[in-house]
């Protein structure tokens, strides 16, 4: 049986061969296997240069220092400690916190658990397009507003947020601090710390290309940068109160040995991707145009999101007179993509991001979304036109849609 | 969401799809497409006996194989209105997780309406 056509690498990606290549010379004794944090011994040490590699090769790739990434598991993992980890930190100057509706479980769970320990939370609501006015957020900041957590690229809709304006609303309140979850972003659009104005930024490996289980959270070392004229160099460096204990390691946020393989797989992915050339993101939205030509033809095709605001990689797409489970049941064997519903039980939710954007139950779970990548092809899109279409058509017909 | 094979067999080929139309045809309905299920049955019906059988349905893939089962089996005596197999056959036949039963209930209320028009006739 054929595989089906992979289009869920908003989800996650395959890791790149010369990755998995340079993850691998570092598990066994003919390569770098040392504790990078044993200072005692050239294989600690080699080691250890292996990391800060990766540390330099992941700074280059968005704009930050080098002493500015903290390793984690994941992109979870870096949103959890600066939720947490800044709330807990500045505690006595203020337990607010501004978030938007869209933004990903992982910063809204935490945000929720925040809120049942007594702190506050605003919550964002886009426009119908899926954009978070710099303004709102503005207006969203309060006295006692420690931190301001808003995500660059959305996982569901590929939507990008004018982060560098959030930025200056957030240094001009001069307490928010500015977390931002850039998961979907590397690879995908441009990413730069500095020039965000962000004091905390999330990432992930393995959205491009690199491997699961590491992240890295950029945390601001209050070096500022000349932005706007709005006192950036002022801005103490942010602090957080750390969620783990034991060894230390990464400044005393993330205690715990690294784990070499991981970082050195994110460290070269992020490198590729840094030295991709633009032709690939122009070919990818070629793609992504032609995919939705082809749905578009169908009729009652929806299009979620702003398209001119959005990365290249992302479609989604609602279907009217479909029925969402049937939909994904309908395509799943030849197609791998994401439906907009979250399958928390036997019974689909519809995507809370879709219903922010405003609409409405069905729409939202008959939404799907196609994630492409770099093995895409046209092929595969003409595949996933023809596989949808047919679905679609059968369905409205049981329906009598 | 994991289907098993008849479940899946029933939803891709969906037997007995469409709407009958004629003199001798009651049509019955129930569940609200904006909550997401609806059902519909057509019957054709003569003496009191089921000739045909449409059904259209909006709604997931345990719910259209259970509907187009009962189409597909719906020939015969009307037997007073009730449901081919009824709704628990139909809950172990289909594997229908228990959070999904209720949507049966839709299935059986749709039928009991076509067939309860074709008794009052």
């Amino acid at each position: 049986m054929l595989k089906p056509v992979y289009l869920d690498h908003a989800a996650t990606t395959p890791v790149d061969p010369r990755v998995a290549a340079a993850m691998a010379q570092c598990l066994t004794m003919e390569g770098e296997f040392g504790n990078p944090a044993s200072a005692s011994h050239a294989y600690g040490d080699a080691a250890g240069a292996l990391v800060e590699t990766a540390r330099a090769q992941v700074a280059a790739c968005v704009g930050a220092a080098p002493a500015e990434v903290v390793w984690t598991s994941g992109a979870t993992e870096a949103n959890n400690l600066a939720i947490f980890g800044v709330a807990q930190y500045y505690r006595e100057q203020g337990r607010h916190i501004v978030t938007a509706r869209t933004e990903h479980k992982a910063v809204l769970d935490p945000c929720r658990e925040l809120e049942r320990r007594g702190w506050r939370v605003t919550r964002l609501a886009p426009d119908s397009a899926g954009v978070i006015d710099p303004g709102q957020v503005a207006e969203a900041l309060q006295a006692d507003t420690v931190l301001v957590s808003i995500m660059h690229v959305n996982n569901e809709i590929g939507v990008i947020q004018d982060i560098p304006a959030i930025g200056a609303a957030c240094a001009q309140h001069g307490l928010a601090r500015l977390h931002v979850d850039a998961a979907q972003s590397v690879g995908k659009t441009a990413v730069d710390f500095a020039q965000f104005g962000a004091d905390l930024m999330s990432l992930s490996a393995h959205k491009v290309y690199g491997p699961k289980g590491v992240g890295a959270l950029l945390v601001s070392r209050g070096v500022r940068r000349e932005q706007r004229g709005v006192g950036w160099e002022q801005r103490a460096p942010v602090q957080l109160t750390a969620l783990q204990f034991g060894g230390g390691q990464e400044r005393g946020f993330r205690a715990g040995t690294v784990a070499t393989h991981q970082v050195v797989g994110m460290g070269l992915a992020f490198e590729l991707a840094r030295k991709a050339p633009p032709s690939e993101a122009e070919r990818i939205a070629a793609l992504r145009e032609r995919l939705w030509r082809g749905l578009a033809s169908l009729g009652g095709t929806l299009r979620n999101g702003d398209a001119q605001r959005s990365v290249p990689h992302v479609l989604n797409t609602s279907f009217e007179g479909v029925e969402g489970e049937s939909l994904l049941a309908a395509v799943r064997d030849r197609l791998a993509v994401s439906t907009g519903s979250a399958c928390t039980s036997a019974l689909q939710e519809p995507s809370y991001v879709l219903r922010a954007l405003g609409r409405d139950d069905i729409l939202s779970e008959s939404s799907l979304r196609f994630g492409l990548g770099r093995s895409t092809s046209e092929n595969d899109i003409d595949t996933a036109v023809a596989v949808v279409g047919e679905a679609v058509s059968r369905l409205r017909k049981i329906s009598g849609a | 969401m994991k289907y098993s094979e008849l479940t899946l067999h029933y939803f891709q080929t969906a037997p007995a799809t469409g709407v009958l139309t004629g003199p001798d045809v009651y049509r019955g309905a129930a569940g609200n497409r904006a909550q997401g299920t609806w059902v519909q049955f057509d019957l054709r019906v003569s003496g009191n006996i089921i000739h045909a059988a449409r059904f259209l349905a909006f709604a997931c893939p345990h719910t259209i194989a259970a509907t187009a089962w009962v189409a597909e089996h719906a020939g015969g005596p009307l037997s007073r209105g009730a449901l081919p197999g009824g709704v628990q056959d139909l809950s172990e036949r289909f594997a229908v997780p228990p959070e999904k039963r209720g949507r049966l209930l839709i299935i059986e209320d749709a039928w009991v309406a076509a067939a309860t028009s074709a008794l009052q006739r």
